[in-house]
């Protein structure tokens, strides 16, 4: 047992790191492939829609800490290795794509259908009716459950540490191994954890605000 | 049934392209020849494995591990493991060997291979001064703590079923702060790191009631690594004859190193 000091704040600190590019990787990758499986999902023929579907089931029916212990553990018992970072990369992204597929599915399709039958009857081919009628509304109803759900995934990532990372809440379990002073160290983790996450819920409000000024007329 | 089989072969494909799984070192020769030795450590045990005040992994286990690697003459990469993830590390080449006081019990080794001991860990029943509990019998009906998945675990779930109300923690803090807080009648726990928290806490009124078992822990290697296994054991009796792991009890737990049976 030793004595909680500055250095120890220094270390979750640096951990904190981990835990903000974990985001950053799940929040890009998910956002990517949450983008296509929104516009399968929508899509006019059954093949990607039911691709989207079942992708979407099985992702959002399994435990995260699975996908990651599968992703990483699985893929050597395949036969290659893929290294803690890609698997992260690749087991955060791939749940965080199903969310995001289904609350941006759901904003596309919350748009109300004149809006979609208005674009069409100005003559405007598919993708610009996408681009620029629908996706800028869609923008506006999908924000606060995006935010939501980004708030969510940055407290998530604490489950990479079945990989190996030691981000914020393992290094937080380390240094209550070594000093045994929980209320000390889970305490500033949670502080950590809110001056990540609150900025975010700001941001939104007020890129909220700003996207309504056009609708209050 | 063929997208199936286009699938299953696709992966199987992908697998012997990307063949770039971690060097598996199953041998000595292997692992001199590399220059570098992996081994994983546990780094929330005190005082087996800890992150000192420089936040580097130190402990008994740790020094056991750098011990290893000068015997051997090749660097050591130490991997931090956490309880639930050893053997999947092992088993997977991620790490060469684990020095991370794993008990060996006859249903481990079934999956891994066991060196002889370089180390035992005392288990011991923790409860405040108040608490008539001088053996097993008497936990009968009580609230007892453990930290989840540990031999204390086993050993009490199986003597005692369910005339015990078992606690199961993450880790040994939880456990020490359960029965500080009142939220258990006992623990089971580490002796020696016990006495330093409880001490830490006196207001807690806690002692040592009796102790469970002393628990011997080995060097744990992958089912096939013979070569190395042999070499592990070799080392181990060595600095065992030669006082060096001695010392290292000495530094840790301020006494010697307990008689530890071998096999």
């Amino acid at each position: 047992m030793r004595a909680f000091s500055v250095s120890d704040v220094v270390f979750l600190i640096m951990a904190a790191r981990w835990t903000l590019l974990l985001s950053a990787f799940g929040f890009i990758g998910g956002g990517v492939l949450g983008l296509l499986i929104a516009l399968m999902r929508i899509s006019h023929s059954a093949v990607p829609r039911w691709i989207a579907i079942f992708y979407i089931r099985l992702f959002q029916g399994t435990p995260l800490l699975l996908q990651l212990f599968v992703v990483f553990f699985g893929a050597d018992m395949l036969g290659f290795g893929l290294g803690a970072y890609l698997s992260a990369l690749l087991g955060l992204s791939l749940n965080a794509g199903a969310f995001l597929g289904e609350i941006w599915r759901g904003s596309i399709q919350a748009v109300p259908k004149g809006q979609w039958e208005a674009a069409e009857a100005l003559g405007l081919p598919a993708y610009p009716r996408l681009l620029r009628v629908i996706f800028p509304q869609a923008l506006r109803i999908a924000l606060p459950p995006t935010v939501g759900f980004l708030v969510n995934l940055v407290k998530s990532t604490s489950l990479a540490a079945i990989i190996g990372f030691v981000e914020l809440t393992r290094a937080g379990q380390l240094l209550n191994n070594a000093t045994f002073r929980p209320f000390t160290i889970f305490g500033s983790v949670a502080l950590i954890y809110f001056i990540l996450c609150w900025p975010l819920s700001l941001a939104s409000q007020r890129l909220e605000a700003r996207l309504a000024r056009a609708y209050q007329r | 049934m063929r997208p199936f089989k286009l699938f299953v072969a696709a992966i199987l494909i992908m697998g012997a392209v990307l063949h770039i799984r971690p060097a598996a070192a199953q041998t000595v020769d292997e692992i001199i020849s590399r220059g570098s030795i992996n081994i994983g450590v546990l780094v929330d045990l005190p005082p087996y494995g800890i992150l000192n005040a420089q936040q580097e992994p130190d402990g008994y286990d740790i020094e056991v591990a750098k011990l290893l690697g000068k015997y051997m003459g090749v660097k050591v990469n130490l991997v931090q493991l956490t309880s639930p993830n050893r053997i999947p590390f092992l088993v997977t080449n991620k790490v060469d060997m684990i020095v991370a006081t794993f008990g060996i019990t006859p249903e481990r080794a079934k999956q891994v291979l066991f060196s002889i001991p370089y180390s035992a860990i005392e288990n011991v029943v923790f409860a405040p001064k108040s608490a008539h509990i001088e053996k097993i019998e008497d936990l009968k009906g009580k609230r007892v703590g453990v930290p989840r998945g540990t031999v204390q675990d086993v050993i009490l779930t199986q003597t005692l079923g369910s005339d015990v109300k078992m606690s199961r923690f993450d880790d040994d803090p939880s456990t020490y702060q359960a029965l500080l807080t009142g939220q258990v009648d006992a623990i089971a726990e580490t002796g020696l790191t016990g006495d330093t928290f409880f001490a830490a806490n006196p207001s807690g009124n806690i002692e040592r009631k009796f102790m469970l078992l002393r628990q011997p822990n080995g060097i744990t290697l992958r089912k096939d690594q013979w070569n190395l296994h042999q070499w592990v054991n070799t080392f181990i009796y060595f600095v065992k004859n030669n006082g060096e792991l001695s010392v290292i009890h000495q530094k840790w737990f301020h006494q010697d190193l307990p008689n530890l049976p071998v096999f």
